[in-house]
């Protein structure tokens, strides 16, 4: 049990796009980086050798170390200074960055990894994921854990193997007083501030779609399609391409001022670094400008997206970080329609390459929220119908909560009242459901919810499917 | 220990977050009562019938929901084979599979879910360890 006023819980959101963290009760996240890493294998003799190939800057190839304190990042998660915190320590033979700074700095064969397998949209590189607690709670809140009582988000389909490993790993490296696990749906709901719901979560590797029922999940209606932002940066990916438009990232260009004419650029293209940058990390890289992209100029059409008509819309200009500017046009419209019409896939370039990114079946949003739906108690339908929620970072795009209200007003029963709710305040729909654990957390009613760590060395982490349903 | 103590003494307890289940019982999978306390809602055959499939399959229960005598429950789920959850409310209750018996609690507002699941499975859980 423990008092909400005196200790703050910390409520840590892992994405499959990004981590979200911070002290209950407060109104946004004060942590947020991407949730991939990088993974450098490290060398057998424990040499660092980065000079000569890599054709960086001379000055700072001395190590990366070295570059890091230059850079006063806080990207470190080498194993000896992790030594004190995870008593397991990095078992493989590879170091990891986390975070925003160490990401970004391009280094020689770093790959880029998820803690997320794709096939099952779970966590499933464990040594990833305590990498990642261990920075939120060391080095960006800075707080011992053994004081702060930790409320995780889960996915809504995690299974009780995976509950069990997260439990263990947070008990047994970082000790906090008490863990709580909740589904990501619930605590969307609780941030729209309706015990009833049907939560659409447009994440990043997928969507999913399910019902809660006063602040409890519905198992059964919870239904999954593979149309999340990567596939729609893909889309765009695609778009731009087939413009004969090359995206390069910040290290694989060098952009001079010509002597000629002053005030021009000239931007030579740089070959040293395809040696030795992994495809995952230059994939990531070019994947963050296409996302910068999409999010700046995208938006849902209203009625249902047709390419005559679309085609005399204005273009609107984008200047990639190399100086090329991009005109988009109707593909505004048509990369956002992929959520509503998945058959437009098959549009772009090489499409079948975008279908084989995963297993889930490519399902639009409307006939997610109607299977959902049908999937539930009919005594509960009509409720559900009156209060879907949107949560996600791609429920950001402009006109997303109008049309999939106006679809599903098409698809639902006559009598049904139909309302989509999304927050005003956009950036609260990326947040969703790190701002409902926040609320949940500092809840007066939910103090004697928590499991403890005593609970855990008595009984074991399988009470927590009893506990937290 | 006759039935009626395993209800009386084990599921009608004070809970740790407080509060008491309303209402507890343990019933055969054939619908057989086997005890019941004061006011627990009777459960006839087709019901328990409902229930032990739902235990297999919860899709089945989670249209029509968990029907307990009069009440009716939202399904919430549960455990493929173990148990089904419902909810209804404030309250709730859960449905814990035995080899041949099923445990039920039912609460209502005042007493935490977890709770209920707690001491409902781990009777049940103490039952299939008997054998029972």
């Amino acid at each position: 049990m423990y008092g909400g006023d005196e200790v703050n819980a910390i409520v840590i959101d892992v994405g499959t796009h990004a981590v979200k963290a911070g002290y209950a009760g407060e109104e946004s996240p004060k942590v947020y980086y991407p949730s991939c890493v990088g993974a450098l294998t490290r060398d057998k003799t424990e040499t660092r050798d980065t000079n000569g190939k890599s054709g960086q800057n001379g000055a700072q190839a001395g190590g990366r170390d070295v570059e890091m304190a230059e850079a006063g990042a806080d990207a470190s998660t080498t194993p000896k200074k992790e030594g004190e915190a995870s008593k397991a320590g990095n078992k493989s033979d590879r170091d990891l960055f986390v975070g925003h700074f160490a990401l970004n700095y391009r280094r020689d064969g770093m790959e880029v990894l998820s803690p997320f397998e794709q096939k099952t949209g779970l966590l499933n590189d464990w040594e990833i994921v305590e990498n990642i607690w261990n920075y939120t709670l060391k080095d960006r809140l800075q707080i011992d854990p053994k004081e702060h009582p930790v409320l995780l988000a889960e996915p809504n389909f995690n299974t009780n193997e995976c509950r069990e490993k997260s439990l263990e790993i947070l008990f047994e490296t970082f000790q906090p007083p008490a863990v709580f696990l909740s589904k990501n749906a619930c605590l969307s709901s609780y941030s729209a501030g309706r015990p009833t719901s049907l939560v659409i979560d447009m994440g990043h590797q997928s969507s999913v779609a399910a019902a809660v029922h006063d602040g409890y999940l519905l198992q059964k209606s919870v239904s999954r399609s593979r149309i999340g932002g990567d596939l729609l940066t893909e889309c765009m990916h695609r778009s731009v391409q087939s413009k004969d438009i090359k995206v390069r990232p910040r290290y694989a260009f060098e952009r001079t001022e010509s002597k000629q004419n002053k005030g021009t650029f000239d931007v030579k293209e740089l070959d040293d670094y395809k040696g030795s940058t992994t495809e995952t990390y230059h994939k990531w890289s070019v994947e963050q400008i296409l996302s910068d992209l999409k999010e700046t100029v995208c938006r849902v059409s209203e009625s249902v997206f047709n390419e005559e008509e679309h085609a005399n819309i204005p273009t609107v200009t984008y200047e990639l970080p190399d100086g090329t500017e991009v005109q988009i046009g109707s593909d505004r419209f048509k990369v956002p329609e992929v959520l509503f019409n998945p058959g437009l896939v098959q549009t772009f370039q090489d499409a079948q390459t975008i279908e084989n990114m995963g297993v889930l079946p490519l399902q639009s949003m409307t006939s997610l929220v109607m299977e959902s739906i049908t999937k539930v108690d009919v005594d509960v339908r009509k409720e559900l119908y009156n209060g879907i929620i949107l949560a996600g970072g791609s429920s950001m795009l402009p006109n997303v909560r109008e049309r999939l209200e106006r679809e599903i007003l098409e698809q639902a029963p006559g009598q049904a009242r139909v309302k989509v709710i999304a927050s005003q305040n956009v950036m609260e729909r990326k947040f969703g459901v790190w701002i409902g654990g926040s609320i949940l957390a500092s809840l007066g009613s939910f103090q004697q919810c928590w499991m403890s760590k005593q609970e855990y060395e008595e009984k074991g982490a399988s009470l927590i499917h009893l506990k937290a349903p | 220990m006759s039935w009626q103590s395993y209800v009386d003494d084990h599921l009608m307890v004070d809970l740790p977050s407080g509060g008491k289940l309303t209402a507890a019982a343990i019933y055969g999978q054939d619908g057989g009562c086997w005890a019941q306390s004061a006011g627990f809602p009777a459960l006839d055959a087709d019901q328990a019938k409902i229930l032990v499939t739902g235990f297999s399959d919860p899709g089945a229960v989670a249209a029509s929901g968990i029907r307990i005598g009069d009440k009716k429950f939202i399904s919430i789920g549960g455990i493929p084979g173990e148990c089904l959850r419902g909810r209804k409310g404030a309250g709730g209750c859960t449905v814990k599979k035995t080899n041949t018996a099923m445990v039920i609690g039912i609460y209502d507002e005042g007493v935490q879910g977890g709770d209920c699941n707690v001491i409902v499975e781990n009777l049940g859980d103490y039952l299939i360890g008997q054998n029972i």
